[in-house]
């Protein structure tokens, strides 16, 4: 096995190499067999990763011990989805893994290229199987997955425990996809500045991709945040450490970029503004692995400090360089007649939306850096911790809110003020109310009131938008309401899917702006059969129960939840002790409601005197959070959702350019 | 006044709130990240001020009272040229306890343990005490040295 996975990622690196300069030679001197060769190359690269992949995934599921992989991150005992899993929970894993969906991206996207965008598309393979070389670059030479050892170990040693749970099972998945799809619209950015075809259809190949990666930016922070709250045992799920804001800037950066198209799409404006975004969302997520990986920036969440730094480093800043000077050599054409009209319009909310997004994402950057920074400048190491991004993007985050509300329904071009009264006046009045029956219902922290207010003058405006839609379809084709609702969607999916993602958000936003101010923190240690008072709950401890396996023995205490003296649930924190790394975990309990998250830790328990201790989180509408989250998901489906209509449009647009090739005879697939 | 020229004021003015919130935010929450040996330098100066320290927990120094939650013990500086992991602290250091460290009212990390390193934020008192609001231990699990590896 192990010989066929390096045998493999040589090829593949070969292959990568010549499917470079077959497209680039090709697409030169106009040889179509030639380009058509070298996107059979990239299919036979994609083939030779997913051996490699199926190699180490094989040694992996039979705990084969002579490679350093297997035996660094599973052991005999760990539980079999967890040994497949294994495959991303370490650095080689984990950049093979990374390495396997781009060259399946980079497949998919030469295959759905292979009779459009016969000018770009060449230069954009070439783009992608330079990311590619540079991955299997790594494999082959620097961090290879395949390393044997000399002296086969009797058992492995083990999966970090923290890792052993099911959210992260999905989360690195899901965060990888995301990052590497968002290689597919840099590509085709960098490709249109190569060959010079700067309209947007660049933007229009890539739309699905970019929503696609977003999608699963949006799940890879999701699903960290959910491992963070269940298995971090802290009751919180965020806490700006580097690698979460690691993953979260791109996630930003893709937002504001997703927003900034629909204007170049609708107006012809912010041409060179939508080529950085997309290429400071590439660099940023190449940044983000340096930052995890290179032990620069110290990280509670330690990965393993690697020499990975220095090569992510030169690769991150030749790709800034390089696209930067390529940015530039076109800058003059780029430059378009169209411009702002007035602050009162759609393009200048988007183009202050796009200021908020892009500035918290520099403020994660700089507070992230900051001890780097600071270290360079003035020799002292100094941190900025969770409070400092509080500051900074509380404010930025209302702001947010308010132009999500208005961008959407505001006029293009210029607003006047008795269309804008029309248009904003029942939402801002709902807004207002809102705000005003929180305070007379004692709420008095002016972030959380404000926060409110826009939350919903936010709903208010997209159901004044729904309101719309739905009784001009009721006028027009005489549809009864729910089925109206279901055809507004269908008919103009990328418009009202993108209001559910705002709801989503907004939803998420109250969660988080609830948990952030609410929480409420009890510490105790107690006897069995003492009980003890959180909010409106009390909590008894019955007592302890342990269980064990061959992997991992569990002391489980039983607690026993009553609301006004009547049971109502029982509770089963527990610590777990993993046999094969002799390590302590925590198992968290959690009941949930849409009100409030009780949130139970068995701390730690004492041999001598008996004693449990607890510490117990009550968290309002944090369900929220978790909920908006998957409304978001929702919508971002239903806008990805194919669009029969749309679909001709882009046919029409892509095709008219350049007559040059017609490669339509080749078979695709066929070698 | 042009489009363009007010339309790049309204950018600067935005551009410029957020600058100044960041550096606002950056002078109320800065804190100084130092190891066991810098704060030793520095003791006088530092005194009363926010803190984030890295060091090592001392063997042997380790208190923990489960009632009142109260966690004391040892912060040493782990020797120099070290990979950060649970190797114990060479001989010739013996392990002294260079400042003691007491976490009021937080449960005691899993991690925590003799020789593992810690992050200690807090505040350093005038006696060398450092009043701990939180202990964060890096999980050992990844930075256990690997047997050498050599291709056959």
């Amino acid at each position: 096995m192990p010989l066929i996975g390096t045998l493999a990622l040589a090829l593949a690196l070969v292959l990568a190499g010549y499917s470079i300069i077959a497209n680039v030679v090709g697409a030169r001197a106009s040889i179509p067999s030639l380009t058509a060769s070298a996107r059979h190359a990239l299919w036979a690269m994609c083939a030779m990763v997913t051996v490699a992949v199926g190699a180490l995934s094989t040694s992996l599921l039979h705990s084969d011990f002579s490679l350093e992989y297997v035996a660094s991150y599973t052991s005999f005992s760990l539980p079999t989805i967890y040994k497949i899993t294994a495959l991303w929970g370490g650095q080689q894993g984990s950049l093979l893994f990374w390495t396997w969906l781009l060259t399946i991206f980079t497949s998919l996207v030469a295959f759905q290229n292979r009779r459009r965008n016969p000018d770009m598309t060449p230069y954009a393979l070439a783009v992608l199987a330079g990311i590619a070389i540079f991955f299997l670059g790594m494999l082959n030479f620097v961090t290879r997955p395949f390393e044997l050892l000399a002296v086969i170990p009797t058992d492995g040693q083990d999966l970090n425990p923290l890792l052993q749970n099911y959210w992260m099972a999905i989360h690195p998945p899901s965060l990888y996809t995301g990052y590497v799809s968002a290689s597919v619209p840099f590509a085709f950015g960098a490709a249109a500045l190569m060959v010079g075809r700067l309209d947007d259809s660049w933007i229009r190949s890539t739309r699905r991709w970019a929503i696609f990666s977003w999608f699963f930016l949006t799940l890879g922070n999701l699903f960290g945040a959910r491992w963070a709250y269940e298995v971090l045992g802290w009751g919180g799920y965020w806490a700006w450490d580097p690698v979460e804001n690691a993953a979260f800037m791109p996630w930003l950066v893709m937002t504001a970029y997703l927003h900034s198209v629909m204007i170049q799409e609708r107006k012809d404006m912010l041409k060179v503004w939508n080529l950085v975004l997309i290429g400071m969302a590439f660099a940023l997520t190449l940044f983000g692995t340096f930052i995890t990986r290179s032990g620069v920036i110290s990280s509670v969440h330690s990965f393993t400090q690697s020499g990975l730094g220095p090569y992510f480093l030169t690769f991150l800043i030749a790709v800034v360089v390089l696209y930067t000077a390529l940015l530039l050599s076109r800058v003059k054409q780029l430059r378009t007649p169209a411009e702002f009209e007035s602050y009162l319009s759609r393009e200048a909310a988007f183009l202050f939306n796009n200021l908020v997004l892009v500035g918290i994402a520099f403020a994660v950057f700089w507070g992230t850096l900051f001890p780097v920074l600071s270290e360079a400048v003035r020799g002292v190491k100094i941190t900025v911790g969770p409070p400092f991004f509080d500051k900074v993007n509380g404010p930025l985050a209302l702001a947010l809110i308010f132009l999500m509300g208005v961008g959407p329904l505001i006029a293009w071009r210029r607003s006047s003020f008795d269309s804008l009264a029309k248009t904003f006046a029942s939402p801002a009045i709902f807004g207002v109310t809102t705000g005003v029956c929180a305070f007379i219902a004692g709420l008095r922290e002016w972030y959380v009131l404000t926060a409110l207010s826009l939350a919903a003058f936010v709903l208010g405006t997209i159901v004044v938008e729904f309101r719309r839609g739905v009784s001009a379809r009721r006028h027009m084709v005489g549809e009864s309401v729910p089925v109206a609702i279901v055809n507004l969607i269908g008919k103009n999916n990328r418009r009202y899917g993108g209001y559910v993602i705002h709801i989503g958000v907004v939803l998420a936003f109250t969660g988080i702006v609830a948990s952030a101010f609410f929480k409420t923190e009890v510490k105790k240690s107690v006897k069995q059969g003492d009980s003890f008072q959180v909010g409106a709950y009390e909590l008894e401890f019955l007592g302890m129960n342990t269980t064990e396996t061959a992997h991992v023995e569990t002391s489980r205490a039983r607690v026993e939840v009553r609301r006004n003296g009547r049971p109502i649930a029982m509770m089963e924190p527990a610590k777990l002790f993993f046999k094969r790394l002799q390590q302590p975990a925590t198992a968290v309990a959690i009941r949930s409601t849409p009100a409030a998250d009780l949130y139970v830790v068995l701390a730690g328990i004492d041999d001598q005197s008996g004693l449990a201790t607890f510490q117990v989180f009550l968290t309002p509408l944090v369900f929220w959070l978790w909920a908006g989250g998957v409304i978001m998901a929702l919508g971002t489906v239903i806008v990805m959702w194919p669009n029969v209509r749309e679909r001709a449009v882009i046919a029409a647009a892509v095709r008219v350019p350049l007559p040059i090739q017609d490669d339509s005879q080749v078979v695709p697939g066929g070698d | 006044m042009p489009k363009r020229l007010r339309f790049a004021i309204g950018t600067a003015l935005i551009v410029a709130a957020i600058g100044y919130l960041i550096v606002a935010a950056v002078r109320n929450t800065a804190e100084y990240y130092l190891t066991v040996n810098e704060v030793r330098v520095r003791q006088s100066e530092l005194a009363g001020q926010m803190l984030r320290v890295a060091g090592r927990v001392a063997p042997g120094s380790i208190a923990w009272d489960p009632i009142s939650l109260t966690l004391s013990f040892g912060l040493a500086q782990p020797p120099p040229a070290d990979q950060p992991g649970v190797k114990p602290i060479a001989a010739n250091v013996g392990g002294v306890a260079r400042f003691h460290v007491i976490c009021r009212g937080e449960p005691k990390p899993d991690m925590f343990a003799a020789n593992r390193d810690v992050i200690v934020e807090g505040t350093l008192a005038a006696d060398g005490t450092i009043e701990a609001r939180q202990v964060l231990t890096s999980c050992p699990s990844k930075y256990v040295p690997k047997q050498p590896a050599t291709a056959r």
